[in-house]
């Protein structure tokens, strides 16, 4: 993270040395994006996540791929011994597992109509859908700002601008994943996500990669 | 039958010798100092109680203190705890910019303090910040009230005190699943500051204004509770009311049919938290902990309702 607010305090002292005699208030040096004086938190923590998209966060994901068949194995046996072998997670109690999974599996359903569009995939085969793909725009819950070692809470100023960079992490998701048009039901999907552990016989995941066809 | 017997005799005796070590460590391990908001909200009085029942078992002496929600009697609080020569102090704040200042005062004065429940604007001055995740759990919030409403009608919502973070990240949380649908109609929206007898009013006057509203959405229990007073005043126990903490006085409206849902945050084991990282950071010199850290809330509805004590959850 410190590197982040060196990189950000040169760009200001360029910008500063680019315009001439520009008065800029002073930032608070404490504040993630500094150089972004005077923007919202939503719009400094989309610069941010829109920063760290590809340099970052898709290079943990990738680091961390498991496919889902052997993370699920893992999990039945211990929930614990899985999250500390394949997990990514805050540190401190009461804070749940994520991982960066791989897998494919049949679409069985779909509400693409919504502005929290989604697929149901069955995975295993019985016909019944085990993985929901959140397509959004819409995408609920922080398992992609959780899974970032990188990321942590203690850089940013409170819950509220921690919350907009999930959102806009979230965003970043959506936009870089195709949406599917038609119908897509009985096609095959494969995936790239991040999911926050709560019951896994349902994974929510946040895609960064999918594929239709077949 | 004997072995059973012989097992609880020696456990008995263990924990008298446990509880006498304790008392002769009281007077080493020093004063932690417990300062938190009035203990009428029965929320700040679970985390004054989850705290110094810990800080005693750990072996330190407490001093609990109440500040009101008022920046200046929690200043003063400050010097007390710090004229004191207080080891720590287990803070929730009174704001998250004024109290930024006495916080550094106490360190300056070589005092930790850890923070529960509210969070300051400003990091490396407290060592360890600890709350609830408000976002997680006011989405789990709304996302019962969006069923429970079936997805449509008017609502109100109840805000928290503007200088409390919690206040603006739990609106934020339940606007960003709420506002996903559109048949969902917010007709009024205003503080009652975290109280009761303040919801009570405002519920009263909005209820004039606007007779067909369907749900409350309530950034707090007290003020859940205070709506839920003016609603069954006016004979109107058909709107549809959630909240937010998790407390004794919600789960047993929950449980009569009153107050449809509300969110726990676990806030006896944070206070508890809080004092096992001071006492791990005197005796060790870190709390091997980053200083900001989450708490995943829960939900709370007629399924669960039976498990909740005190803020916390049984098995």
């Amino acid at each position: 993270m410190r590197d982040v607010f060196h990189l950000s305090a040169f760009c200001l002292v360029a910008a500063i040395a680019v315009t001439g005699c520009k008065i800029v208030p002073d930032p608070d040096p404490t504040e993630i994006g500094s150089a972004s004086v005077g923007q919202t938190d939503e719009a400094r923590m989309e610069a941010f996540a829109q920063e760290n998209w590809e340099a970052r966060v898709l290079p943990v994901i990738q680091e961390n791929l498991v496919p889902l068949d052997e993370l699920r194995a893992a999990l039945a046996e211990n929930t614990d011994a899985a999250g500390e072998k394949f997990g990514l997670r805050p540190k401190g109690e009461a804070n749940p597992w994520n991982f960066a999974v791989s897998g494919q599996g049949k679409i069985i359903e779909a509400k693409l109509d919504s502005r929290a569009a989604k697929l149901g995939v069955d995975t295993t085969g019985d016909g019944a859908a085990d993985v929901t793909v959140q397509l959004g725009p819409v995408i609920r819950g922080t398992a992609l700002r959780d899974a970032m070692p990188f990321i942590d809470f203690t850089d940013f100023r409170d819950q509220i601008e921690f919350a907009k960079l999930a959102t806009a992490l979230n965003g970043m998701a959506h936009a870089s994943t195709p949406k599917p048009e038609g119908d897509v039901i009985g096609q095959d999907l494969r995936f790239e996500g991040v999911f926050t552990l709560r019951d896994p016989a349902m994974i929510e995941l946040v895609p960064v990669m999918l594929e239709i066809g077949g | 039958m004997t072995i059973t017997r012989r097992i609880f005799v020696s456990s008995l005796a263990m924990a008298t010798a446990l509880s006498v070590s304790f008392a002769a460590h009281a007077q080493d391990k020093g004063l932690i100092a417990i300062i938190t908001p009035s203990h009428d909200n029965p929320f700040f009085k679970a985390e004054a109680v989850g705290a110094e029942k810990r800080a005693q078992e750990l072996g330190y002496e407490t001093l609990v203190l109440v500040h009101d929600d008022d920046p200046n009697k929690q200043s003063e609080m400050y010097d007390t705890a710090i004229a004191r020569g207080a080891n720590a102090i287990i803070l929730d704040n009174a704001g998250a910019d004024a109290t930024v200042a006495p916080v550094q005062r106490a360190k300056d004065a070589g005092i930790p303090s850890f923070l529960i429940d509210r969070e300051i604007k400003e990091s490396g001055i407290a060592v360890s910040q600890i709350v609830s995740n408000n976002y997680q759990g006011a989405q789990l919030g709304a996302e019962k009230f969006v069923e429970l409403m079936g997805e449509e009608g008017n609502y109100v919502e109840l805000l928290g005190r503007e200088s409390d973070t919690n206040a603006g990240i739990r609106s934020s949380g339940y606007h960003d699943v709420i506002d996903q649908y559109p048949d969902l109609n917010m007709v009024a929206q205003q503080s009652a500051n975290w109280s009761q007898t303040e919801a009570y009013g405002k519920m009263e006057s909005i209820l004039q204004a606007n007779p067909d509203i369907k749900g409350v959405i309530s950034g707090n229990d007290t003020m859940a509770m205070g709506a839920w007073a003016a609603l069954e005043a006016a004979g109107r126990t058909d709107v549809i009311v959630v909240g937010f903490d998790g407390s004794n006085d919600v789960r047993d409206s929950i449980k009569a049919g009153g107050i449809k849902a509300t969110v726990l945050q676990p806030a006896y084991r944070q206070a508890q938290l809080a004092v096992e990282q001071a006492d791990q950071y005197l005796t060790s010199g870190s709390t091997g902990q980053d200083e900001k850290q989450l708490m995943d809330c829960v939900l709370i509805d007629e399924t669960n309702a039976d498990k909740l004590e005190t803020f916390a959850l049984s098995e």
